[in-house]
């Protein structure tokens, strides 16, 4: 085990909530980044600039 | 390693030896990497042995000088000397020393956040360079000129990308917590800081917020889904797999977006005292000017603000070259001098919630982790405006005792007596019954007179008021 494990308690069950609010979290990045490239697929060129700077 | 007190100028106790041996810090106990002394009034860090692959990392990456850079992390200066004559010495450092120690239960919500943010910055950028904070205590970010800094350079570890974050815990119960504990329930969860000093536990935080807080999916994870976890069966600490760099940034990330949308709005009947009460402008100019002849009396670099309210003199004490600390009872009073001190870049001026009729004790392992605000906030001056009807009507504090404990703070006291004919007092008094009939300009003067000699004494124009200069009486 590595050393610095000793000093702070991680407490509990803390690194399975971890793990879970990061697939959480993965997963909600996912759809976010899908719904932008939707977003961007569908998007007329014309507009383009005009929806970035927004 | 905790660094609670690290570099306050009055080491507890032991007066007499301090300046030839090195005196540890009482906090400094919990990190073997290493430890705080004091040696000849100066605080400097041992790093030992064991903490030998973690510094050079530190600054081999990079990472120390982009931090010192950012003014994220206080400047340290290498000692090649082993001050200490320990066994397990590495290193010596020197860092910028400190003019105050403030502890997580003094900072007013603004403070605790942009410590928690502060906090998250420096994960997110130690693990670019593949380190991360292997703890994440409020007591390692002290308030230095004016902003947040970090001061421990032992809280940096190197980093291993397949585990999760082994301080997330300790972040969640001593930042997030109590952030939120005063953002749902618009109260001084700071409070709870000084009975937790590692924190609010997850449990009570989970029993004290309400229900709809649950309503937030923020909230829902990392306090009630997290709740569920640790009330688990057969939940190993180190089981977990299957973490990574991308994972763990998004973690830091979303803690970071959660904190920074935290808001906490609270308006009180002090927060305006100065802007829309009966004291107009001709009264604030008067006393101005009285305050500044005053002032102009008075050697000195350190003054503590009782009760500052909005902070308008502990401003103009900054600006004639004062170090202050400004302190009020009121939260939202000082979480908004703070943050016009954040905007206006003032670097003079330490805000801080203090209750003087209760102000912060010493705490932790035989009392000597925390020092109590006493010991720490010793000054040249000591400023109580507009004060001394609320701890002697309000809180039934007798006057020579009030005079006991302001001689304490410091050995000057610029003090505005406010007299039973004052409107401010006659508020007071409308809810209590008069016990208070040795409350009177006479009986003021005799029992600060017993602690001071009067230097100056001056009545405001246009109030019933009288502003006076003292000098401690030295036995």
């Amino acid at each position: 085990m590595a050393y610095w494990l000793l000093y702070v308690d991680p407490g509990s069950g803390s690194y399975l909530i971890q793990v879970i609010i990061a697939a959480i979290l993965g997963f909600l990045f996912y759809f976010k980044n899908l719904w932008w490239r939707i977003k961007a697929f569908f998007r007329k060129p014309g507009r383009e600039e005009k929806e970035e700077k927004k | 390693m905790e660094d609670q007190g690290l570099f306050s100028q009055t080491g507890p106790g032991r007066e007499g030896r301090k300046k030839m041996i090195p005196m540890i810090h009482p906090a400094s106990f919990k990190d073997p990497a290493g430890f705080v002394f004091q040696k000849e009034g100066v605080w400097y860090r041992q790093v030992n042995k064991s903490g030998l692959p973690d510094m050079e990392t530190l600054f081999q990456s990079g990472l120390y000088d982009s931090l010192v850079a950012a003014r994220k992390l206080i400047p340290h200066q290498r000692i090649a000397e082993n001050l200490t004559a320990s066994k397990e010495w590495y290193a010596t450092f020197l860092p910028e020393q400190l003019h105050r120690i403030s502890y997580p239960y003094e900072w007013s919500f603004s403070q605790l956040k942009d410590a928690a943010l502060l906090t998250l910055d420096l994960a997110l950028l130690a693990i670019e360079k593949g380190m991360i904070l292997k703890d994440a205590t409020p007591f390692n970010v002290q308030f230095h000129e004016g902003r947040a800094v970090f001061i421990d350079l032992l809280s940096f570890t190197r980093y291993d990308a397949s585990k999760p974050w082994v301080a997330y815990r300790q972040f969640c119960e001593s930042f997030l917590f109590p952030l939120l504990l005063e953002k749902y329930l618009g109260w001084n969860a700071r409070e709870l800081l000084r009975t937790h000093l590692d924190g609010v536990p997850l449990t009570l935080t989970a029993k004290l917020l309400p229900w709809s807080s649950r309503l937030n999916p923020s909230v829902a994870m990392h306090v009630f889904l997290q709740q569920k976890m640790a009330n688990g069966k057969n939940v190993s600490t180190e089981k977990a797999t299957g973490f990574s760099k991308q994972k763990m940034t998004n973690l830091l990330l979303h803690l970071q977006s959660m904190i920074r949308g935290l808001t906490w709005k609270r308006k009180t009947t002090w927060s305006d005292y100065y802007t829309d009460t009966i004291l107009d402008q001709a009264y604030l100019q008067e006393k101005e000017k009285v305050f500044l002849a005053m002032l102009s009396k008075i050697k000195g670099k350190t003054a503590l603000d009782l009760g500052a309210n909005d902070g308008y003199f502990s401003r103009l004490a900054a600006r004639n070259g004062w170090q202050v600390v400004a302190t009020d009872f009121d939260e939202a009073c000082i979480d908004r001098l703070y943050g016009q001190i954040r905007t206006e870049k003032i670097q003079s001026i330490l805000p801080l919630c203090i209750d003087i009729s209760n102000p912060s004790p010493a705490l932790g392992f035989a009392h000597r982790e925390r020092d109590d605000f006493t010991q720490r906030m010793k000054s040249d001056l000591v400023l109580a405006l507009a004060l001394v009807h609320h701890l002697v009507i309000g809180k039934n504090i007798p006057l020579p005792r009030l005079a006991d404990y302001f001689a304490e703070l410091g050995p000057t006291l610029l003090i505005e007596f406010v007299p039973r004919e004052d409107e401010k007092t006659k508020v007071l008094l409308t809810q209590k019954e008069d016990i208070y009939t040795n409350y009177t300009p006479s009986h003021f003067e005799q029992a600060f007179g017993e602690r001071y000699d009067l230097i100056v004494k001056q009545a405001i124009s246009g109030t019933h008021r009288v502003f006076y200069l003292f000098q401690r009486k030295e036995k």
